[in-house]
């Protein structure tokens, strides 16, 4: 039975919920906006990988260095266009 | 076709590595779609008109249900994933059950959830605010939709077929999408719900 | 309004009648003359139901082509409309109508098939495979592309083109201005084509990147396929993006939402914004390819390697990158404020950069090069003077305070068409004739296709020349007329001129088909050119399994060294080929996602569910189907290649 519950997947599992509930610290305890903001950008980002890299085993055959390279390209351009049209809608006009 | 043993069962022919290789593309493309959707969501959010803001209208009960059943989802998938390389169909088959059953229940807390946003008056057509937001949720809910579809097909040919090639690579290709979703769930969780009930 | 009045035509015209006639005569021909000869199972078994990439290769060609006399009327009609001060050929709407069309057929259905049948045909021959990673997806992309073509082709005659510009730009695009369902049309024919565009860039990749030949590292890609894995890679990462604002678009006109509307919180700008974050990358899709060709082209009949390949990869890379960093410079007057404005003005202009190196490559290739003018070579030796003017303005225009002056005039016209006619259109011709051989074993006459490059180069320059000049002394784009005292008519008058010089050019091409097909000799062996990579190191016409032994590679130009430096390109002996089965599936699935698209156009709801759920049928239909393909035996293959003189 223990077989099917490999030790990483479970920590991994355990390690997503402690992030989750670091992230609601934003909403349960009372803190500035900025300093809200980075806890989130951290909590989500490090999840994120988190998913990737123990749940999707991006990186376990040798096409690894095309997914990352896909991953990385789309996070970039994803990243650009937020900022991106941010500054053309909204902070280009302050 | 040529089978190669050595490799677990999903990578086993060289269509199967191009099918997972070609999925992982897919998901660059999906990342964009959910970028371009972030990034329309953080342009329209304080464009309330006279509907509701976010903080008006987000509940962290429905929240809280959503994020912890969609991360289990994904942890069981994980472990659907490895009994299946370990050759226990059953057991794969348990834990694919089990995620979709989470599936489920997390779209019926969105539906609930999407019921109460039209109750207190953020509809569709309110504001662009609750366009965006309801475009948003429901294009990741869409996916869940289309994730329980695509899941029960594949449960139903590993039963007539069992765990060859084919089935095993349509395991593992799913199993990559619905993580994905997860992913996509822990940015809307983080910059739309906590960031507006912050 | 009515629920009937929607399918006619808002703005009748005997032109639209007539065409309306011509439509209804054509579709009658092509049934009455398939039932005649009965070609109906050929049509079927060999086209309709083909997962082969050459065929749909083919049928992208086929695509572009018709779409390039579609597209190309329109620009005719709406020379002879601007030709002279207060005409009165057409009205403001059917020319705000034409404007429209023209733009989104020339760009979304011309030029993207034109590349996509270059992609399709010559990648895998290039890099030694069989086929695409996906056959079926890739007859899936071929025929959502072919639906969306043709639901916008039968707008003008059920219910109206739309007519906001190729743009759509929001507000004009509403419900409020734009009450046709015109601009339904172009929100769904963009969005179904669009997805098939975005499944061919997935399966490119994974083609380029899994099933090259051994021996073909990444660095001893030919240049042709390196400009279509990052073309592809565009693709993948810009359409998205199209898919989400067209999204948005429809639901603003189909469900009252309020994206892009001006009031309850809506910001048209951001429709604008989408758009452009899409659109400049999708300008980069089209263009390099285009390159790809002509540095194939070139290098061929300079009979020597294409100089600085290494740098023509690192600059197509950083195009890729960069691409997706200056959409705001086609908005520059919108208001965002001089600091947004400087960083995508500098962000524009270093994108000129990898593209002079581009141009200084070729430059140094021909240089020392034995040159062989040819009709392909002709065309591209005239596409670099004509496409650095284009290119030129384009840094004019990237200048954010200078645009100010620039933007939305004819000033503006005359460099995108300076860019993309003799950067796509000649690259597309260039590749036309000189992969023909390839496709259909006999060459286009070289007399013919000489006079053809020349009218259609010259008629380029005499057709957007003088909107510079017009342009800068104020001619509005869009606009349907203009009046005698403000002098542009003498500049329209020659653009006319030019206008109908680039219609019999194009006239020429098929004629050129025509007498070619007639009278060419059929003895051009496998490799007319004298050419270096690999897609000339099987026979003309290609067999279906393209090569029956897998080449072996271990330079950059693997065909070329076979030939003068004795490598073996084939070892081995002939074994049996696995090839994918035929299906009528990506066809039927079309024909359910135009049914579907026309649904929810009209706002026909209950339609609309049937055929959603008929879309969700044939992919479930696909997943639960066993198809292993079919394996060609080995006695088969020695008698094709025994017939083709192995």
């Amino acid at each position: 039975m223990s077989e099917l519950f490999p030790r990483k997947q479970v920590m991994g599992f355990v390690f997503s919920l402690i992030l989750t509930i670091v992230a609601l610290m934003v909403y349960f305890s009372d803190m500035s906006f900025s300093v809200g903001m980075t806890i989130l950008l951290i909590t989500a980002f490090i999840q994120a990988a988190l998913q990737l890299v123990v749940f999707m085993h991006a990186g376990e055959t040798g096409d690894r260095g095309s997914i990352y390279t896909n991953l990385y390209y789309a996070i970039f351009i994803a990243l650009v266009t937020v900022f991106g049209t941010l500054l053309c809608m909204i902070w280009g006009y302050v | 076709m040529k089978i190669d043993n050595s490799l677990p069962l999903e990578y086993s022919t060289g269509q199967n590595q191009a099918n997972i290789l070609g999925f992982w593309i897919f998901i660059g493309a999906e990342i964009m779609l959910f970028g371009t959707l972030f990034a329309a969501y953080f342009t329209l959010v304080d464009r309330t008109g006279n509907g509701p803001t976010g903080a008006d209208i987000f509940e962290i009960a429905p929240l809280l249900i959503e994020t912890f059943v969609l991360l289990t989802s994904s942890f069981t998938i994980g472990l659907a994933i490895h009994a299946m390389r370990l050759g226990k169909q059953k057991a794969m088959m348990a834990f694919l059950g089990i995620t979709l059953l989470l599936g489920l229940v997390f779209l019926s807390v969105e539906i609930f959830e999407f019921n109460h946003f039209y109750h207190v008056g953020a509809g569709l057509q309110t504001s662009a605010f609750t366009a965006i937001l309801l475009t948003t949720l429901g294009t990741h809910g869409g996916h869940v939709t289309f994730g329980l579809l695509w899941g029960t097909a594949i449960i139903l040919q590993i039963r007539k077929r069992g765990l060859t090639p084919e089935t095993a690579n349509k395991s593992f290709i799913f199993s990559l999408y619905w993580h994905f979703l997860d992913v996509v769930w822990i940015f809307i969780f983080s910059f739309i719900y906590l960031k507006g009930l912050m | 309004m009515d629920y009937f009045d929607r399918f006619a035509v808002p703005h009748p015209s005997p032109a639209i009648y007539a065409s309306m006639v011509a439509i209804g005569l054509t579709v009658i021909a092509i049934f009455a003359g398939l039932t005649y000869f009965k070609k109906w199972g050929y049509l079927w078994r060999e086209w309709l139901t083909t997962v082969d990439h050459k065929r749909i290769g083919i049928m992208y060609l086929i695509s572009a082509l018709l779409m390039l006399f579609r597209g190309g009327a329109d620009a005719i009609m709406m020379r002879a409309q601007l030709a002279a001060p207060e005409n009165t050929l057409l009205d403001a709407q059917h020319y705000n109508e034409i404007f429209t069309t023209h733009g989104i057929v020339m760009i979304i259905f011309m030029a993207m098939p034109f590349i996509m049948a270059f992609m399709n045909f010559v990648v895998p021959l290039q890099i030694g495979a069989r086929d695409v990673a996906f056959p079926r997806l890739n007859a899936l992309s071929f025929w959502l592309f072919f639906m969306g073509a043709m639901l916008l082709n039968i707008s003008f005659v059920v219910g109206g083109s739309p007519d906001a510009g190729w743009t759509s730009y929001f507000p004009l695009a509403s419900n409020e201005f734009s009450e046709s369902v015109g601009t339904n049309y172009y929100m769904f024919a963009l969005q179904i084509s669009g997805l098939g565009t975005l499944m061919t860039g997935i399966n490119m990749i994974t083609t380029i990147l899994k099933m090259r030949a051994p021996g073909m590292t990444l660095m001893k890609m030919p240049m042709f396929t390196w400009s279509s894995l990052v073309a592809n890679i565009i693709i993948v990462f810009a359409f998205p993006v199209l898919t989400v604002a067209l999204l948005m678009g429809t639901m603003d006109r189909l469900f009252a939402t309020n994206f892009f509307t001006t009031a309850n919180g809506g910001m048209d700008m951001l429709w604008a914004n989408f758009f452009w974050v899409w659109g400049h990358p999708e300008v980069y899709i089209l263009i390099l390819p285009a390159f790809g060709i002509y540095s194939e082209i070139i290098s061929t009949f300079s009979r020597r390697n294409l100089y600085g390949y290494k740098s023509m990869v690192g600059s197509m890379v950083i195009i890729s990158l960069l691409s997706f960093l200056v959409w705001t410079h086609h908005f520059f007057t919108m208001g965002q404020g001089a600091l947004t404005n400087s960083i995508f003005s500098i962000t524009t202009m270093a994108i000129a950069v990898p593209t002079g190196v581009k141009i200084f490559n070729w430059l140094f290739t021909l240089w020392k090069g034995k040159i062989v003018i040819t009709t392909p070579m002709l065309y591209s030796l005239l596409f670099i003077p004509i496409f650095t003017i284009g290119g030129v303005t384009g840094v004019m225009l990237g200048m954010s305070a200078a645009d100010y002056q620039y933007h939305n005039t004819m000033f503006l016209v005359a460099h995108f068409h300076m860019v993309i006619i003799p950067g796509v259109v000649f690259g597309m011709l260039a590749g036309l004739h000189y992969y023909w051989p390839k496709m259909f074993g006999f060459k286009l006459n070289d007399k013919i296709g000489k006079v053809e490059a020349w009218v259609i180069s010259m008629s380029t320059l005499l057709a957007f020349m003088p909107m510079f000049f017009s342009g800068l002394d104020g001619q509005a784009r869009r606009m349907y007329t203009y009046s005698e005292s403000t002098g542009f008519g003498i500049y329209n008058m020659i653009s006319m001129v030019g206008a109908v010089g680039l219609a019999i050019g194009f006239c020429l091409i098929v004629y050129n088909v025509y007498y070619s097909t007639r009278y060419a000799s059929r003895d051009v062996g496998s490799d007319p050119w004298n050419a270096r990579t690999l897609e000339w190191a099987t026979h003309s016409p290609v067999p279906e399994y393209n090569f029956a032994m897998t080449p072996q590679v271990n330079s950059l130009e693997p065909f070329w060294d076979a030939k003068k430096r004795g490598h073996e390109l084939f070892t081995g002996y002939y074994e049996k080929i696995h090839m994918p089965n035929n299906s009528g599936v990506p066809f039927i699935l079309g024909c359910i996602f135009f049914a579907w698209g026309f649904s929810f156009i009209f706002g026909m709801w209950i339609p609309a569910i049937v055929t959603t759920i008929g879309i969700f049928a044939c992919m479930a239909y696909r997943s639960f189907e066993n198809d292993h393909g079919r394996y060609i035996s080995v006695n088969e293959i020695q008698k094709t290649e025994t017939s083709r003189g192995a």
